[in-house]
């Protein structure tokens, strides 16, 4: 890419700001349907993977076909980096092929008269420079055993697989996935989106991506966007997006959290994540490895607790079946109609606790209260796939 | 010239106005399909009476109408006469004409129906890995709708040889221009020679039963290996 450093934008609050920006998408569209109306102004330095967060109907998925190129009635300007890709001023419209603008569909869409070989080499064969080849694009998305399949008899997961195999060797500058992995199950998820960070992290390549599930953007994107009637909001760092919607009135409240592993106790089932550098701020998960004792390297592990998983002790709960007991000062108290959402600090990381009003009330809790929280090792999710699969 | 000969030159004028025929029917059936499934206005209901006017019209209105319009005191006439240097009425010219109209919704509908079954999926997924309007038709529309332009072509190609009304208004009756299959069997049942006039519908009947069975043939296997593949 031959686009030009970018002055960091002053923000304090951002925490993607420390990450290199990847490319820079500038918005400036208006797009109306019969009931409904997608109007961005807007600026997105794209890192690494930026998430698109909305509800179904809120136009994140037209917000993709807009930047893709196929949706045709869009008024405005779009450019990425220093290719302007529509203009109003001069009727300028870059058509979709000519975009270096890759998408994964929800659907696949794969073509049912090649195989899954042909199918990757679809996009390769209309590509000029070709960084990449198919054979080590197979091997990055584990098709290799798979090649000379028709993409019929496949499974979903592997189908996904194709179509993001497909739209890397069109090497394209950016590329926007529409809730690929929506209709996966749950290890296949998983397993999908670690390969996934793995491919953005061996490319660099920016992506956008477009989903309705918090949980899931939570593990992959490093920033987020909310996509609300037809309107974006600033992008920010993952885990601030995430508190930043927690709310008392919110069904789901969560804390998001970038934990690094510190060693696996395969002898009590647990592993043990840290997120600081004292005792004091160590985590138990389920064991995050599997059987075979593979040395995993030092890794950073999004993972989400919910609210309603975390509970509050006034005095230490030293006789407790329950692994997680961290020492926490109440910073805010919300009141709902039947419970309350605590936000609490230990080693300057937030902690979100959703308890009944009964008992906020009987315990007297008040901010700056010195108090302990605890959760169960199973409350800690993450989607950190456990099987590192090598099938290629 | 024996009747026999005479035969053989007309089964030659025929085959020939078929082939040619078709051909262009293919040419512009196939962009006027396209059109018709991918346009998105009401307006577009006209358009798809005009095409299928061939299929509920008696041939000689078309006939007469064309003969008119071919006569060299008509203008379209005039500019064929101008620019050729021949006369259009009664000439091969004038009956692949003819037949392009006649056999146009026989080309056109099962095309149509299959772009519009085709939808426009592969088509955009076809435009994010760099591919232009005319690759995407060659790469994805056609290898995804062959049974279609199968049928299309067949069925032309049939319907064409079997005509009768517009190929007599507009061609008359020249022996190795316009005297096809379907005219030389009306003169031998006027002349009361029913043994010629038995070969040729036998013929006739046997190689159209011949090429529709084909046409159902290459379907269904392409349909069976489609489905056969989806279920795997």
């Amino acid at each position: 890419m031959n686009n030009m450093p970018l002055p960091n934008k002053v923000n304090i609050l951002s925490e993607s700001d420390n990450k290199p920006s990847l490319a820079t998408l500038k918005l400036d569209f208006n797009l109306a349907f019969n009931s409904f109306e997608l109007s961005v102004k807007q600026t997105i330095d794209l890192t690494a993977i930026t998430g698109i967060y909305g509800d179904s109907g809120s136009g994140k998925s037209t917000l993709l076909r807009v930047i893709a190129g196929l949706e045709q009635r869009v008024t405005g300007n779009l450019s990425l980096n220093d290719t302007v890709l529509q203009s109003s001023s001069d009727k300028s419209v870059i058509k979709p092929e000519k975009r270096q603008i890759g998408l994964v569909f929800q659907d696949s869409r794969l073509f049912e008269h090649l195989n899954v070989y042909q199918n990757l080499a679809y996009g390769a064969k209309r590509q000029k420079s070709s960084k990449l080849n198919i054979e080590a694009v197979l091997a990055l998305t584990q098709l290799t055993s798979l090649q000379h399949q028709s993409v019929s008899g496949l499974s979903g997961g592997e189908k996904q697989r194709v179509a993001i195999a497909r739209a890397l060797l069109a090497e394209p500058k950016l590329l926007l996935l529409d809730e690929p992995f929506s209709a996966l199950d749950k290890t296949t998820k998983s397993q999908m989106l670690t390969i996934l960070k793995d491919i953005q992290r061996q490319l660099k390549l920016p992506m956008l991506y477009v989903s309705h599930s918090l949980s899931e953007l939570q593990y992959i994107a490093d920033q987020l966007v909310m996509v609300k009637a037809g309107e974006l909001s600033q992008s920010l760092g993952i885990h601030q997006a995430i508190h930043a919607l927690n709310s008392v009135a919110d069904s789901n409240p969560k804390t998001s959290l970038l934990l690094t592993i510190a060693e696996h106790l395969p002898e009590y089932g647990l592993t043990r994540l840290s997120f600081g550098m004292t005792d004091e701020s160590s985590i138990y998960s389920p064991l995050l490895q599997n059987s075979m004792s593979q040395q995993t390297m030092v890794q950073q592990l999004p993972c989400l607790i919910y609210a309603r998983d975390i509970s509050i002790s006034i005095t230490k709960p030293e006789h407790s079946s329950i692994v997680n007991h961290l020492p926490a000062t109440i910073s805010k108290i919300e009141y709902g109609k039947t419970s309350a959402l605590v936000t609490l600090t230990v080693n300057e990381q937030q902690f979100y606790a959703q308890i009944s009003l009964w008992s906020a009330k009987r315990m007297a809790l008040t901010q700056a209260l010195s108090v302990y929280i605890q959760f169960k090792a199973n409350a800690v999710h993450t989607y950190h796939y456990k099987e590192l699969v090598n099938n290629a | 010239m024996t009747e026999a000969s005479a035969d053989i030159l007309a089964l030659i004028t025929t085959l020939k106005m078929a082939a040619v025929t078709t051909i262009i029917l293919l040419i512009i059936g196939t962009p006027l399909a396209w059109y018709l499934a991918k346009w998105q206005s009401k307006k577009k209901v006209f358009f798809e009476a005009i095409v299928a006017l061939p299929l509920v019209l008696p041939p000689t209105v078309l006939g007469f109408y064309l003969l008119l319009a071919f006569s060299p005191t008509s203008l379209p006439g005039q500019i064929w006469q101008t620019a050729t240097g021949s006369q259009l009425a009664f000439s091969f010219s004038a009956i692949v004409i003819g037949s392009v109209l006649y056999s146009l919704p026989f080309v056109v509908q099962p095309l149509q129906k299959a772009f519009e079954q085709l939808g426009d999926q592969q088509l955009e997924a076809a435009a994010m890995l760099g591919a232009g309007p005319i690759d995407r038709f060659f790469s994805i529309v056609f290898p995804l709708t062959k049974a279609s332009f199968i049928t299309a072509t067949a069925l032309g190609f049939a319907h064409t040889v079997g005509e009768f009304g517009v190929v007599l208004m507009i061609g008359g009756n020249i022996p190795g221009e316009t005297r096809v299959l379907s005219i030389a069997l009306f003169d031998h049942v006027e002349a009361f020679n029913y043994a010629n006039a038995h070969l040729l519908s036998a013929g006739l009947l046997i190689a159209s039963l011949v090429l529709l069975s084909l046409v159902y043939l290459l379907g269904n296997n392409y349909n069976s290996k489609r489905v056969k593949a989806i279920n795997s």
